[in-house]
């Protein structure tokens, strides 16, 4: 029983990282930018709701007061930095650079604020568990599932129903057309990106609500999340859910045949292989 | 004296691995964030090779160089097949694979305890264990990396190298061969990185993968960008200057509580500020 | 840069001030520190830096050293070996420090040989890797290492709890991996069984994963060494519902651990290191953050530190490295938190076995040092 034990784990882990390729596969698809400052608002994220939490908001109120803090610091980094580096004309490593110094920043206001050590949110219900079909789940793990799978179906929804989204898609597949045809991109790419921070929220919340924060915790997150949005192809944000689940089910299940330090290793070995044979990914548009 | 041997030594040895990460990413174009697995390679080899064998100093650096040569090229060949931020991402990918492998594979590196009491370099019959004996080896280590990289850049094959960067397809439509040129420049960062690598080894006499990771490589971009990208010059003031940071920012007194915070925070400031403000580094090319 | 030519000055004065013992009374002393004070590790560094701070907060208060101050010089090494070893030269070059206290296993390993040329005494207080013990004659553990501790532990849960077999969750560092080898060794040696063991990378906080694959091999115990992120795992440990019993070292005293009721039950060794409550609560005033047991232990290393020192000022011999380790070896044992003997390099402490109960961490067994 224990593969299906590791099974259900990495599903629900899987939901999470989700999330964070979404959001990410939203950012990038759009701006192009490889925005490792991700990793700083998906930790401020948690930080900020832990801390409405502890000023007596209640739990709902205080995801949400995290979910706006959060649009609004990717708005901000997209017009205070992203934007004057492009009117500059950056170069991929100068903004790749700059994103990292954001990313250092981020994590260290949070460090010097919060302590780096390991918060707990220490809810009384997320600690329940339900046993569901023979396995034992915590209600943090339940939720995360639902909240995951709604932020898949949300996402699909405004990238393909709404006015906005198209006009996200438009920008993202032709930005010179965009431009002729008056879509003011740089309007897009302050929304997309606010869009995406405040997506990132959630896991960056919800995470840490069963696991503990931490200040460094976004970084490794991020790259698996970013690999996931790869392999599944730029712009699909299908494929990056999908893959992220994937990539978090064969991590869970390596276990079965071999040890656990190993199972990072293999992970971004296949994909390096991966790369040399699908550079664009398998759901490609 | 031995505290400013110490910091010269390690710069210069970053400076040879600094110009090997100039020569992929500011000249031929390649954005590789693993140098430092290639660095660590070098550094275990030889440490291994001196540790476990009869093989001394001067043959172990050369066994290390060669097989860095190797690896690098076969590492940037993803480049060949996928291009920008794929292969960012690829290389972030074997960056942390080689982490991985540094730190799990206990018996031939130690694992993540670490390979304490590497030998010094023995030359000429001179055990060289003092910081002030060991500068001549990394001076003339750095000297001959400087004087290749300063040869290259002003050869024919430099110019190539610069040309690929601007435009891969005219260039393959001259006629040249874009891949023996690509592979050619990763098989020299290759020796660099494995060269700088055999001597951190023996310099520091103990190594363990903190030194090689993710944040190492990153380092090493922000050495190369913010002396300047592919200049001469600036391969050689980016690592003296981000060096010495951590140790000048340890003179701002500030209270212990949020010190650790404030000095990291002023590293990533300092960063942006650089890529707003003066994107081409120190003494660099506009990037 | 008048802040270096003072030090340049000082490291002159220095060699004089022995030689004329009076006119140096007002210098004060100047010894180093170099602990990862940026980065992840920086959460243990700075703990560790505030110990240290404390006790010269208290040694100046005093009046210091036969009416000389006590400075510390702090050097961040970010927990990396080339920047230990350029703070470890820096401090003794420039500075001219006789001492340096430390932390971390592979910076501690780094600068090791450097102490051994240069004759600086090396005080490593907080880091247990057994590789340690035999790294320099100038570098000496006022903690001792997993090695004697886990010995005890692993004696215990065999004998008086009766745990014939277990599972090993180590961190993968260097302090993890010397644990999980330690009690193997001494746990299959008194006659138990190793019946699966994972590693966890340091700050991971996901157990989930490799907990349900340990608690697949039904063990009667789990072996748990992890410096950080112990909290998380009892929460995590109640949610899959697993049968065996939780037993680690010393690392478990983290009183969030202790308050926290998913931890009940839990068994582990706990080197000695008790501070009055007074203590605890100025300690808690000056900084804010409790009085746990990094800077507990660094306090008490600095203390034994500057016990060494007043001995040779009252001999009148000179403040050297060779000097500080020949009067710490002279006077052998220190009562300061706790009773340390040093028959070695590394200290000897009394080891206690603890259990977490309604949210306290109860003493069931006391092993006193060797003297």
């Amino acid at each position: 029983m224990l593969w299906l034990h590791l099974l259900v784990n990495g599903l629900v882990s899987g939901c999470a990282l989700g999330m964070v390729a979404v959001s990410f596969s939203l950012i990038f698809a759009t701006t192009k930018i490889f925005h490792v400052a991700h990793a700083g608002v998906y930790s401020m994220g948690g930080y900020l709701t832990w801390s409405a939490l502890r000023h007596g908001a209640p739990e709902p109120l205080a995801l949400l007061i995290g979910i706006v803090a959060c649009g609004l610091l990717g708005a901000l980094i997209q017009k205070l930095l992203y934007e004057r580096l492009a009117r500059s004309g950056a170069t991929h490593l100068v903004v790749l650079i700059a994103s990292l110094g954001a990313s250092a920043v981020l994590q260290n206001i949070i460090a010097g604020v919060y302590t780096s050590n390991v918060l707990r949110f220490a809810l009384p219900w997320a600690d329940r568990t339900v046993p569901i079909g023979g396995v034992l789940l915590s209600m943090t793990q339940i939720v995360t599932v639902g909240i995951g799978l709604a932020t898949y179906a949300g996402v699909m929804w405004f990238a393909h129903r709404t006015g906005l989204g198209k006009r996200m898609r438009a920008v993202a597949s032709n930005p010179f057309l965009a431009e002729i045809t008056r879509l003011n991109p740089r309007d897009v790419h302050v929304v997309v990106v606010a869009l995406g921070s405040a997506i990132v929220c959630l896991p960056g919340a919800l995470v840490p609500l069963d696991l503990g924060l931490q200040p460094f915790g976004g970084v490794p997150m991020l790259l698996t999340a970013t690999i996931a949005m790869i392999a599944g192809g730029v712009g699909s944000i299908s494929g990056a859910f999908v893959l992220a689940v994937a990539i978090a089910v064969l991590q869970n299940l390596s276990l079965l045949v071999m040890p656990g330090e190993w199972s990072i290793g293999v992970t971004f070995f296949v994909f390096v292989i991966f790369m040399l044979f699908r550079p664009r990914g398998l759901f490609a548009t | 004296m031995d505290f400013f041997y110490s910091y010269i030594a390690l710069a210069e040895i970053y400076v040879l691995l600094g110009l090997s990460t100039n020569l992929l990413v500011g000249i031929v174009g390649i954005f590789s964030v693993s140098q430092a697995a290639i660095f660590g390679v070098g550094a275990y080899v030889v440490a291994y090779l001196l540790m476990n064998t009869a093989v001394p100093f001067l043959p172990a650096l050369l066994a290390a160089a060669a097989l860095c040569v190797a690896l690098n090229i076969l590492v940037t060949l993803p480049s060949l097949r996928v291009s920008g931020d794929y292969f960012v991402v690829t290389s972030f990918g074997i960056q942390l694979l080689a982490t991985a492998i540094f730190t799990n594979w206990t018996a031939g590196t130690g694992g993540a305890a670490g390979l304490p009491g590497v030998p010094a370099p023995l030359i000429f019959g001179q055990e060289l264990i003092e910081p002030g004996a060991f500068l001549g080896l990394a001076t003339a280590g750095m000297a001959l990396g400087c004087l290749g990289f300063w040869l290259i850049m002003r050869a024919p094959f430099g110019r190539l190298l610069r040309a690929i960067r601007e435009d891969e397809l005219a260039v393959a439509a001259l006629g040249k061969s874009v891949l023996r040129a690509k592979v050619s420049a990763a098989a020299l960062a290759g020796a660099f990185a494995g060269t700088a690598g055999g001597l951190y080894a023996t310099f520091l006499s103990f190594i363990d993968p903190s030194s090689f990771d993710l944040d190492a490589s990153i380092l090493l971009l922000a050495m190369v960008v913010v002396g300047g990208a592919r200049t001469l010059a600036g391969s050689i003031i980016g690592p003296f200057v981000l060096l010495a940071l951590p140790q000048a920012l340890a003179l701002i007194d500030l209270p212990t509580s949020v010190a650790a915070a404030a000095r990291q925070l002023i590293y990533g400031v300092l960063l942006i500020v650089f890529m707003l403000f003066r994107p081409q580094g120190l003494l660099g090319e506009k990037l | 840069m008048a802040r270096n030519r003072r030090f340049w000055l000082a490291g002159a004065l220095a060699g004089a001030c022995v030689a004329l013992g009076a006119a140096a009374q007002a210098q004060p002393i100047r010894l180093g520190a170099v602990l990862p004070l940026t980065g992840p590790a920086a959460v243990v560094g700075s703990q560790e830096q505030r110990g240290i701070q404390f006790a010269l907060l208290h040694a100046n208060a005093k009046g210091g050293i036969a009416g000389r101050q006590i400075e510390m010089l702090f050097e961040d090494n970010q927990a990396k070996p080339d920047q230990s070893v350029l703070s470890f030269n820096k401090l003794v070059d420039l500075q001219g420090v006789p001492a340096v206290i430390t932390g971390f296993s592979g910076p501690t390993l780094a600068m090791a040989p450097l102490a051994t040329r240069k004759k600086v005494l090396l005080v490593n207080g907080g880091a247990q890797a057994d590789p340690l013990a035999k790294a320099s004659p100038y570098l000496v553990n006022t903690i001792p290492v997993l090695a004697g501790e886990l010995e005890v532990l692993a004696n215990y849960v065999l004998h008086d709890a009766g745990k014939k077999t277990a599972a090993i969750l180590f961190e993968n560092d260097a302090a993890g991996i010397s644990g999980r080898d330690d009690f193997a060794a001494s746990y299959t040696a008194a006659g138990g069984k190793i019946v699966a063991q994972e590693p966890i990378a340091f700050g991971d906080t996901n157990y989930r994963p490799v907990l349900l694959k340990l608690a697949a091999a039904q063990p009667d115990m789990l072996f748990v060494i992890l410096t950080a992120g112990v909290s998380p795992l009892a929460d995590q440990i109640r949610q899959i519902d697993a049968k065996f019993t939780v037993v680690g070292n010393t690392f478990f005293s983290d009183p969030e651990v202790v308050a926290n009721p998913n931890a009940e039950g839990w068994i582990h060794s706990q080197v000695l290191i008790n501070a009055p409550d007074s203590l605890a609560a100025e300690f808690k005033k000056t900084y804010g953050t409790e009085f746990d047991f990094f800077p507990k232990q660094y306090y008490n290393a600095t203390n034994i530190v500057l016990a060494c020192v007043e001995r040779l000022l009252k001999e009148g011999k000179p403040l050297t490295g060779e000097n500080l380790r020949a009067a710490l070896f002279a006077i052998k044992t220190f009562d300061g938190l706790t009773r340390v003997v040093f028959n070695n390099n590394t200290a000897d402490t009394q080891v206690n076995i603890n259990r977490m109960q309604a949210k306290t961490d109860a003493i069931i067994k006391v092993i006193p040092p060797k003297q």
